[in-house]
């Protein structure tokens, strides 16, 4: 009885091992139906990936066609206005030239405006060679180019606001002995005598003798500032002038014997 | 009873053993088939991504490419307008 238990013991162990070693290792029909379900995945990718391929060759060469179509275009515009990369380098630095003067003189008061008035009609004049070139109509200048302009055209009126800003109209010499070097001198226009040209050459298509000034006649006041180099020459020729009337008047000397 | 129950476990134990010993299995040349053919279905899977990635930013260049190309001919049409109003 007891060898009967022990035998049916070891013969429920050895079925026990045998189906789970039958569960675990793949048999030949389970091989072969993954074997045959991978060769078709395989072929069905190798497919795709063909025709995958095909398709960015295609694009590949579509790229190309653009980017060549894209330089042409670029290289038809540059000939239009006979650019060649030295010239736009020196373009683009005329213009960045000009919009840092721009910008120095836009920092300026009107009264420091007005005393380097000159350097804004050289701008004016380094901008109209500007726009005279081709390469303005460029548009990566173009608009620049225009901005420029805007903004030059602004500081002129911030100019012109700080010429018709005081304006002086002259009275009597009798009563209120009104000449040029008074005018400057006094405490409200310039408080400084000698500033006198300003005024004439602020209003020189009025005062054409600074020695002759009318009652009535309303006279704008530049901005007080330095005189500037035209004024200087302005004063100059006038006493150069005045000395000569001088000397013509002199009575002529006896002649020597 | 007990010794027909015992005569049917040991029964059940050698066919279970013939079974296993004796059903057919792949060789490992087999298995190395099956693992290869499963490492290509991989690899092709990653490099189809690769491509349909390659894919994808190709049409994204020609895209930008057809608009700055449409741009540059505008361009050379306002250059050309611009340079005859000089």
């Amino acid at each position: 009885m007891k060898v009967l238990n022990r035998l049916t013991l070891v013969a429920a162990l050895v079925l026990f091992i045998c189906a789970g070693a039958a569960a675990q290792e793949m048999t030949k029909e389970e091989w072969q139906k993954q074997m045959t379900e991978f060769t078709a995945k395989r072929n069905d990718l190798r497919n795709k990936l063909a025709a995958v391929q095909a398709e960015v060759d295609k694009l590949k060469k579509e790229d190309a066609d653009k980017a060549a179509a894209l330089k042409k275009c670029n290289d038809d515009i540059l000939a239009l206005v006979g650019a060649t990369p030295e010239k736009e380098r020196a373009y683009a630095a005329k213009l960045d030239q000009i919009d840092a003067k721009i910008n120095e003189l836009s920092r300026l008061s009107n009264q420091d405006l007005w005393a380097r008035k000159s350097e804004v009609d050289d701008v004016q004049k380094m901008l109209d060679e500007v726009k005279k070139d081709k390469m303005s109509v460029l548009p990566k200048y173009y608009d620049r180019v225009k901005e420029q302009q805007n903004r030059l055209d602004a500081l002129k009126k911030s100019l012109e606001s700080a010429q018709i800003a005081m304006t002086y109209t002259v009275g009597t010499w009798a009563k209120d002995r009104d000449c040029l070097w008074n005018i400057a001198k006094k405490p409200k226009i310039y408080d400084n005598a000698f500033l006198w040209p300003k005024i004439w050459q602020g209003n020189r298509d009025q005062i054409k003798n600074p020695d002759v000034i009318k009652r009535g006649q309303k006279l704008m006041i530049p901005p007080k500032a330095d005189l500037t180099k035209e004024e200087k020459s302005a004063v100059r020729s006038y006493w150069k002038k005045k000395q000569a009337a001088a000397e013509e008047q002199k009575p002529a000397a006896p002649a020597k014997k | 009873m007990k010794k027909s129950i015992a005569g049917l476990v040991v029964a059940g134990a050698m066919v279970a053993t013939l079974a296993t010993g004796c059903s057919t299995r792949p060789s490992a040349d087999e298995l190395k088939q099956l693992e290869d053919l499963k490492a290509e279905v991989a690899s092709l899977e990653r490099e189809i991504s690769a491509k349909e990635s390659e894919k994808g930013a190709l049409m994204k260049a020609i895209a930008d490419k057809t608009a700055l190309l449409s741009q540059c001919e505008k361009d050379k049409a306002l250059v050309q307008e611009r340079l005859r109003g000089m």
